[in-house]
């Protein structure tokens, strides 16, 4: 076989492209999974903030600036999480799969639809099920590779 | 009239464990395969080659041997006119 392939060396050879998703493996189920994870730490950072007096100033002030802070980026982690699930759904998950998960195609609604849902509320309730849905697609995606 | 060989180089890692890239094929410009046979063919403006799962009529599906292959099952069947030839060793 090396004999064989040290003389084909020798000819001159078109490319034949024997595609991967390019490149080989790059799919993984990691940054959907710490984008809510980071959804959930900050749900629960917002939950634990203190109200200040009205009358105090600086503290109003630090107050609405780490909300704000908080909102931005959860908006962004739920926005990753999104992307990230839709990227496995419509790039990775082939048709084999579903005969396998017959209700994949709901569970990745859901699954978006609830960072949605991550998005306009400050629930850990809703983070902790957000997390849940992403923990049983990336299962699912990890059973695929056995 | 084509000589009825050609050499091709495989690249990219989609007939692994079967071809690995950088391996070179011989294929027979005589043949359009079998379900099963590994052929080159043309699609999306690329040379590509994959083995044969199935064929009907004109719609030949095919597939890599890796699981993460790109192959028919994202891009679609290939035409019988687009296989270039069925790789012989």
């Amino acid at each position: 076989m090396k004999a064989l392939q040290s003389f084909l060396q020798l000819f001159p050879a078109s490319i034949a492209q024997a595609h991967c998703d390019v490149p080989c493996g790059v799919y993984e189920p990691d940054s959907m999974t710490w984008a809510a994870e980071t959804c959930f730490k900050l749900v629960e950072k917002m939950e634990a903030l203190e109200l200040p007096a009205q009358d105090d100033k600086h503290h109003v002030l630090e107050f609405h600036n780490t909300m704000s802070r908080s909102v931005v980026i959860k908006e962004e982690f739920a926005q990753i999480c999104k992307k990230e699930a839709l990227i496995l759904w419509t790039d990775y998950f082939k048709a084999e799969h579903l005969d396998r998960w017959p209700d994949l195609h709901d569970k990745v609604w859901n699954l978006t639809k609830q960072c949605s849902v991550v998005k306009r509320s400050v629930s850990v309730v809703e983070a902790t099920k957000l997390k849940e849905m992403v923990a049983e697609l990336a299962n699912i995606f990890h059973e695929t590779k056995k | 009239m084509k000589f009825p060989l050609a050499i091709y180089q495989v690249k990219g890692h989609s007939m692994e464990p079967t071809l690995y890239s950088g391996q070179r094929v011989v294929i027979s410009r005589l043949g359009k395969g079998r379900p099963g046979n590994l052929v080159i063919f043309k699609k999306n403006a690329q040379t590509m080659v994959k083995r044969i799962e199935k064929i009907e009529g004109d719609h030949v599906m095919v597939r890599g041997d890796h699981p993460d292959s790109t192959d028919s099952r994202s891009f679609g069947s290939v035409r019988r006119s687009q296989i270039l030839g069925k790789v012989l060793f």
